[in-house]
């Protein structure tokens, strides 16, 4: 099994008040701390797991600045073989292009599949998008939010994908194939950071995603950025820690589920 | 004379309250809209659509990306080429409209949220960055383009009345790489968080399991019962049925309290409808305070330790 997992290096925005800057087209990530994203950490996990029970070589490919070694060394530590990022000081927004830049690289490189992973979406800009992409453009089956490998064999996977509400469904394909991973499929296994850190001796592949761009247009544009315009809004209960504690204490006395 | 072609969703024979928001979006754009659904009885789209095309496909062979693309192919030949391709953000939407992007070479934009028209032309608005920047995108090469639309964001365009034509959809060849089995309904026995008053909801903020128990205090001081996001329940420290958001339960208590949680639209999708809604959250530009009627900023672990303490006091 020849197992590919594509892992994006994003920025950890959840925590952060966030400005906007270059006259309103980007958002300032400086002092933004980045991480694996966290669909793609079950991805790799998955990876992972599949090529120590199928055999084979698990490969962790990233895009973006070079700060996204991590995430190959990450990959790496993990437990994946091979590393390959396609170095770009770029953003590249658009799903389309980054599809196809990843299609130029594997039909380039030669480097062939059984699977491909993706996380189910990217933290960052929330396409879920990259793998199905590549899945059409490859012409081969995808899955997408799925939450259980139950078997591969006889060249075909059974899986679960992900619905609304507590449903999933059960679903067989053929291979090779791509399929995006759901969070809580597994559980990731934990690396160090010195494990990170002797992943580097590791040989990795850096290459300049410019060479690939042969087709890759990108089809969309972010024209502007903007904080949302706010909605009617919280009433804040502010005041010392005990006041805080009162009010919510009272507005759950007020609506009778506090006695 | 282009349309937007509508790719809804049924679920065990059920049209989707999510497949109005793409409909709607193309009403706003002001095209024709044309939707395409598995078999089935579908009466109550009369008037609301130009044309509802039912393929001859039972649920679970429509609900595959393999074979919508062949059924897309010949809708084409059929109708005429679309100008938008767009679905509900769902399970199915996103499993297909990407694939679909890929094979027809078109550009897409998922989970829209929002739509303008202006100088620039027409702009497509989605949220980036765990939904504290909106993204304005604009088409480089005009319209035609895949999207999946967000659910309950798109208004009815109150005058729109159609006469709505009820027409079959070319057969296809099923596509033999990828088969739907079976539908499975998870079985957890726990607590019914949907039959609470009161949900103490704790989300990524709680940090770690060991911090559990101290909003499990919290919520058996007060009376109710402790709930909470997906990464919680992704990571175990709660049962799944414990999750509240468009992958676990809907819920409507009286109060939901939610400490640590950042207000993603999966969440806030299974909790908006809550009487009373209180946000604690340490970072004041977090999305949950644009939803709660009360919001408070402050540590939660502190906040919580207090507030055992005010009750201990009480009783
Ligand atoms: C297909 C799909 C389905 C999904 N279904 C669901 C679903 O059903 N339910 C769901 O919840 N999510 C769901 N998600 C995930 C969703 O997109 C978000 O990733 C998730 O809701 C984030 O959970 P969170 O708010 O707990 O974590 P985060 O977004 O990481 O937010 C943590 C928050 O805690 C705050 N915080 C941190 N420390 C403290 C502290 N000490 N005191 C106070 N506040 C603190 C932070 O400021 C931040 O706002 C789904 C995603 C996908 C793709």
């Amino acid at each position: 099994m020849e197992v590919v997992v594509l892992a994006k290096w994003v920025p950890t925005t959840q925590e952060e008040e966030l400005k906007i800057i270059d006259e309103g087209r980007s958002v300032d990530l400086e002092e933004v701390p980045f991480r694996m994203n966290e669909w793609d950490t079950y991805a790799i996990e998955e990876a992972v797991r599949i090529v120590k029970e199928h055999g084979g070589v698990g490969w962790v490919i990233s895009m973006g600045s070079e700060d996204a070694d991590t995430a190959l060394r990450r990959g790496i530590a993990m437990g994946l073989e091979r590393g390959v990022l396609l170095e770009t000081e770029e953003d590249l927004i658009d799903p389309f292009q980054r599809a196809f830049i990843f299609k130029n690289l594997l039909q380039k490189k030669g480097i062939k599949f059984d699977l491909l992973l993706t996380g189910g979406q990217a933290e960052d800009d929330e396409f879920a998008s990259t793998g199905g992409v590549l899945a059409g453009l490859l012409e081969v089956p995808y899955a997408s939010m799925v939450i259980g490998i139950e078997e591969i064999s006889g060249g075909e996977i059974t899986l679960l994908r992900e619905l609304e509400g507590g449903l999933m469904e059960r679903v067989k394909m053929a291979l090779p194939a791509v399929v995006s991973i759901q969070t809580g499929i597994n559980e990731p296994r934990y690396v160090s950071v010195t494990g990170v850190l002797s992943a580097a001796k590791k040989e990795r592949d850096f290459l300049s995603a410019a060479d690939f761009m042969e087709g890759a247009k990108g089809l969309l544009q972010l024209i502007r950025v903007e904080i949302p315009p706010p909605k009617e809004g919280a009433e804040i209960i502010g005041g010392d820690l005990d006041g805080k504690v009162s009010g919510i204490l009272n507005i759950l006395k007020e609506k009778g589920v506090y006695k | 004379m282009s349309y937007s072609l509508i790719i809804a969703e049924t679920r065990k024979g059920e049209f989707q309250e999510g497949n109005f928001d793409p409909l709607y979006l193309s009403d706003i754009v002001g095209l024709p809209s044309y939707i395409l659904l598995p078999e089935g009885e579908y009466g109550i789209l009369r008037g609301s659509c130009d044309k509802v095309i039912v393929a001859p496909l039972k649920e679970g062979e429509f609900l595959n990306p393999l074979n919508i693309i062949r059924l897309l192919e010949r809708t084409f030949q059929a109708f005429g080429e679309p100008s938008a391709i767009l679905l509900p953000h769902c399970s199915f939407g996103i499993d297909v409209a990407p694939y679909v992007a890929g094979r027809l070479g078109w550009p897409i934009i998922t989970d829209i949220s929002g739509f303008c028209r202006g100088e620039e032309g027409e702009i497509f608005i989605k949220t980036l960055y765990s939904e504290k920047i909106n993204g304005h995108f604009r088409l480089k090469e005009g319209m035609r383009f895949v999207g999946t639309v967000r659910k309950g964001v798109f208004p009815k365009v109150a005058e729109v009345v159609k006469e709505t034509l009820f027409e079959e959809a070319p057969s296809i060849e099923k596509d033999p790489r990828r088969d739907f089995i079976e539908y499975i309904e998870e079985e957890i026995e726990d607590v019914d968080i949907t039959k609470a008053d009161l949900l103490v909801s704790v989300g990524r903020g709680v940090k770690e399991k060991g911090n559990i128990p101290l909003f499990e205090e919290l919520a058996a001081l007060l009376g109710g019962v402790l709930s909470c996001s997906r990464p919680v329940a992704d990571r175990a420290w709660l049962p799944k049925a414990r999750q509240v958001g468009t992958s676990g339960k809907t819920v409507r208590p009286k109060v939901y309290f939610a400490l640590g949680i950042s207000g993603a639209f999966q969440h806030i999708a299974g909790m908006k409808d809550s009487d009373v809604i209180i946000a604690v959250n340490k970072d004041p530009s977090a999305p949950i305070f644009q939803y709660a009627h009360y919001g408070v900023v402050e540590d939660m672990h502190r906040l919580a330790q207090k507030m055992i303490e005010n009750l201990r006091d009480q009783k």
